[in-house]
């Protein structure tokens, strides 16, 4: 099964996660807050998007919740759990882990 | 994951399973939510709305392929795939009835074979032994170089048993029927003769009264008498006063002290042979009489419990030192010593092999029928190639293909397996009932837990082998140039034609293994039925019957008998000979009779003169028609005061005189011989072996009924024709004589020799069997896989005969094709069979594994059926029309 993501397998979950972090998003402004704050050089697309979204509601990360959206229509918001929070951290500290080993391997070597 | 998070997760599972089209919906909301975002944004930059939507929907990429991704993270997609997998698999296979039918019945016929022989091998080899603790009984041999399983002298044992330390219990046992008498007819009891704690050994306790003890053994004390459940019903209706009753055994009172459970199965012994099973009626205790310095005869077998953490090997080499002591103390045993054997091997050991190689055979043929299920489905999937591509092209995930083709095939194998469960338990009484009398554990044969568990594992992985090919073959469909050639109707690439080719190879080859197998074994058949058993058994009639030494305390007494009992039998109508002897021929032989003296010879250096030995009537040999070769045989002068007479066997003549004469020769079985000590050899007669299949025969003489008389004897009358109103004859001049005699054993003498090849005729008919479905089904395969490639080719042969190809062209073309691929199984074939035909060297009787006519028979059988499989479809492709072939291009 390949999924088309031009982002490291997983990283696309770290994101997800550090996104909704400070408030419960829809699936349309993740993407969209990804894309700003990464001054769109990170594209998400919705193929990788909603089956990631789906992957962490079902781990019992993040729970998802119908509600009104910016234009009032529905839209299904999604927010941290207390195991996703837990997630977060984890997944950061791993993250500044291999970050920082990789920047210290093309530094040096 | 933590089982909180697991069950959270499994919560989640359940619920979008449970509540799918909610789910469902939701997310079909969710993802259009996303696009009119997406419009909305387009539109906001300036987009025409038609425009905004189509770059919208182009950005979003398939949203059916996003929604299956979102319901494979859901994971509820295998339970929800599965019900759908099957329901497309149930139309599919409810279209194809044929395929269906064809892969379900081959593969039921033959899970149910296998489950069938694998429900023998639980029941005979794997169930443990119906004692506690079985693996801990082991079986005690005397054994030298010419003795390989010798019994033990009974004072040995006693020492053997003071002073060993290895075992927990430890007794010996000895054949000793009786004769039952007091209400209407005597009847004989098979019975053995225990030391005390027998039962302990084997974990048993009686279900009434007590087991022997040590102080039974003493001479005088031994007129009790336990009985097994089935006498004590058969006989004395269950009566539960039976403990202390007197009951009288070969015309001697015996106390009961003990009944048996029902199940105490015998462990079986050699001399005299009882089989395994519920075979005994009754046993008396063993009393050590007679001179305990009397180390010389052997005939105690022996049966030990070992201590916990004892091995066999440890207490073998203890009783290695205890055989050179007690030798030491009583004249030497070198040259011997002692075999420590669990009683399991005992039992089954001899016919392991054969149940293994009928479970290869069987498994092989399995294979055979997964090879053709594979091939058929991949026929099928070529068909499909279009239909898969379709599939592909509008999203599926080839994984989500693969699984579906696997669903298909492990339906069909769980079906198959159903069927092959039923078909096992009607295999199984079949092949219980085929199986030769007295075969080890029979009784415990059954289509049991363990039977179902082992047929429903065979069918998944049955399954899987014969899916997996194919569904992988089948995912890795070219979607482009299926569409692109879809119109034309698939061609069947390259790859799963020379897939099924190999899978014809193998299912041919296979096939030439089982077949040189059922080859192997049908002339080791044939030569045993062919060879000259040294006796007659046509038209004679046999029983046995055994004379109490109360009754007939003399020899003179004994003999006695015997010649009236001869002689009134001879004088009855129709009957041609009549003999009395020790026993008959393939009945199992009592042990040698070793160092006595020949008169002016010497044994071989380190070897011992020793032969079989036998009591015969005058007309004994003529009864059994064992041939005089020279000389004579007994007469009516060969009695007590008449000098010694002896008659040896060929073999024994040409190895024991080898410079001389036989004939004339003198045999002596004492130390000092005074003159009337020496036995002459007055006849000759021709050799009979131990059992039909031993290598040669052992050397045997036979001593005069008249001087050296036997109470446990058997009869033999050969008649004109008619032997079955003999039995009668026999029975009523036996009770004319003496009416408290059992008339027992009443067989005809081929149904001895008959059970002597029964073993060899089951494993025979069952190899036969599965060679026939081998090569049936590997027929089938080459015709499915040649009738295929000349559907594919229809075309192409009108066109060969629109250029003017023969039709014998078209018919050498596709046969040769046929040929060629039987040709490369049946090498492969032949190369397997002469390494794995050496496992059937045991099982087969005067061939050699590499037998060349077996090996050109299965030749020119396999290229024959393949031939005969290809013609059909040749025929087809000649009856191409050249015309249909150029319209449809």
């Amino acid at each position: 099964m390949s999924k088309p993501s031009d982002l490291i397998q997983g990283t696309l979950d770290l994101l997800i996660l550090k996104t909704i972090s400070l408030e419960p998003k829809h699936g349309w402004a993740i993407a969209k807050r990804i894309e700003q704050v990464s001054n769109e050089a990170l594209q998400i697309t919705q193929g990788a998007l909603y089956p990631a979204l789906h992957r962490l509601e079902q781990q019992g990360w993040i729970r998802g919740e119908w509600r009104a959206s910016e234009t009032r229509r529905e839209a299904k918001f999604y927010a941290l759990t207390r195991a996703g929070r837990v997630q977060l951290d984890k997944e950061l500290a791993q993250w500044e882990r291999l970050s920082s080993a990789v920047a210290l391997v093309i530094k040096t070597a | 994951m933590n089982p909180r998070r697991w069950l959270g997760a499994m919560k989640m599972r359940l619920r979008s399973l449970a509540r799918r089209g909610r789910v469902e919906r939701e997310l079909d909301k969710e993802l259009r939510f996303h696009l009119e975002r997406q419009i909305e944004e387009n539109v906001a930059a300036g987009m025409t709305a038609e425009e905004a939507r189509y770059a919208a929907m182009r950005r979003l990429g398939g949203a059916e392929q996003i929604k299956e991704e979102c319901r494979d993270m859901r994971q509820t997609a295998y339970l929800e795939d599965l019900g759908k997998d099957l329901r497309y698999t149930g139309r599919a296979l409810r279209k194809s009835p044929g395929f269906a039918v064809a892969i379900v019945l081959t593969l039921g016929l033959s899970i149910g074979a296998n489950s069938a022989i694998f429900s023998v091998i639980d029941g005979v080899l794997l169930k443990p032994l119906p004692y506690p603790q079985a693996d801990r009984i082991v079986r005690l041999f005397f054994s030298s170089n010419d003795f390989p399983k010798f019994p033990i002298n009974p004072f040995d044992f006693r020492d053997f048993r003071a002073r060993s330390h290895s075992f927990q219990a430890v007794a010996a046992i000895n054949r000793s029927d009786v004769q039952l008498s007091g209400s209407g007819e005597p009847v004989r009891l098979t019975g053995f003769r225990i030391t005390a704690g027998y039962f302990g050994v084997l974990g048993l306790v009686p279900a009434l009264g007590r087991e022997f003890a040590q102080q039974d053994e003493l001479p005088g004390n031994g007129r009790l008498v336990i009985l097994s459940d089935r006498a004590w019903r058969d006989k004395f209706a269950a009566d539960p006063e039976i403990l202390g009753r007197k009951i009288v055994l070969d015309s001697q009172p015996f106390t009961v002290v003990g009944v048996m459970p029902p199940g105490t199965e015998h462990p079986g012994n050699d001399y005299h042979a009882v089989p395994y099973g519920d075979s005994v009626d009754a046993w008396w205790p063993f009393t050590f009489d007679g001179n305990p310095n009397q180390r010389g005869p052997h005939y105690m077998e022996v049966i030990g419990r070992l201590k916990p953490g004892v091995t066999p090997a440890q207490a073998q080499a203890e009783m290695n030192t205890l055989v050179q002591e007690v030798g030491r103390e009583h004249g030497g045993y070198s040259g011997w010593h002692m075999l420590v054997i669990p009683l399991y091997r005992e039992i089954v050991g001899a016919d392991e092999r054969m149940l293994l190689v009928l479970l290869g055979a069987v498994g092989l043929v399995l294979l055979i029928a997964c090879a053709n299920a594979a091939n058929l489905l991949l026929a099928r999937a070529t068909a499909r190639q279009r239909e898969i591509a379709v599939r592909m092209a509008l999203g599926a995930a080839r994984a989500r293909l693969l699984r579906q083709t696997l669903t298909e095939s492990l339906l069909l194998a769980l079906i198959g397996g159903g069927l092959g469960a039923l078909l096992a338990l009607g295999g199984v009484r079949a092949l219980v009932a085929l199986l030769p009398a007295g075969f080890p554990r029979a009784d415990s044969i059954r289509v049991n837990a363990p039977v179902f568990v082992f047929t429903l594992l065979v069918a998944l992985a049955t399954g899987l082998l014969f899916g997996l090919a194919p569904a992988i073959r089948s995912s890795r469909v070219d979607v482009q140039q299926a569409l692109r050639e879809g119109a034309r109707g698939a061609t069947g690439s390259k790859h799963h034609q020379r897939l099924r080719d190999a899978l014809v190879v193998a299912e041919v080859s296979l096939a030439c293994v089982l077949l040189v197998g059922a080859g192997l074994m049908l002339r080791s058949f044939v030569n045993l039925l062919r060879m000259d058993p040294g006796f007659r058994p046509e038209h004679v009639i046999t029983a046995s019957l055994s004379l109490p030494d109360t009754d007939y305390k003399s020899d003179a007494a004994v003999a006695h008998f015997c010649d009236q009992l001869v002689a009134s039998l001879a004088a009855a109508p129709g009957v041609k000979a009549a003999g009395a002897g020790s026993d008959l021929p393939w009945t199992g032989y009592d042990e040698n009779d070793g160092g006595f003296t020949i008169e002016g010879e010497k044994p071989a250096p380190g070897e011992d003169f020793h032969a079989r030995y036998h009591v015969a009537t005058p007309d004994y040999f003529r009864a059994l028609g064992i041939p005089l070769v020279r000389g004579r045989f007994f007469t009516e002068g060969d009695r007590k005061d008449a000098p010694s007479a002896l008659i040896v066997n060929e073999t024994m003549a040409r190895l024991y005189w080898r410079k001389r004469d036989a004939l004339g020769g003198r045999v002596t079985f004492t130390d000092n011989p005074k003159e009337k000590d020496w036995m002459t050899v007055v006849g000759i007669v021709g050799d009979v072996k131990d059992r039909p299949d031993a290598a040669g025969a052992e050397p045997a003489f036979w001593w005069s009924m008249l001087q050296v008389p036997f109470g446990q004897m058997s009869v033999a009358v050969r008649a004109d024709s008619d032997t079955a109103q003999l039995a009668n004859e026999l029975r009523r001049e036996v009770h004319r004589l003496d009416p408290t005699l059992a008339v027992a054993d009443v067989r005809m003498m081929d149904q001895i020799a008959d059970a002597n090849v029964a073993t060899a005729r089951f494993s025979l008919f069952l190899v036969g069997l599965f060679a026939a479905l081998a090569i049936t089904l590997a027929a089938i395969g080459t015709y499915g896989v040649i009738s295929y490639s000349v559907g594919q080719r229809t075309h192409e042969f009108g066109m060969r005969m629109a250029l003017g190809a023969a039709r014998s062209d078209v018919l050498r073309l596709v046969l040769s094709r046929g040929v060629r691929l039987a040709f490369s199984g049946l090498i492969l074939g032949a190369a397997g069979a002469l390494v794995l035909a050496r496992v059937l060297q045991s099982l087969i009787f005067e061939v050699s594994p590499a037998d060349p006519l077996t090996f050109a028979a299965v030749g020119i059988l396999v290229l024959g059926v393949a031939v005969v499989a290809c013609y059909i479809p040749a025929r087809r492709a000649t009856h191409a029309d050249p015309m249909v072939a150029l319209r449809s291009e």
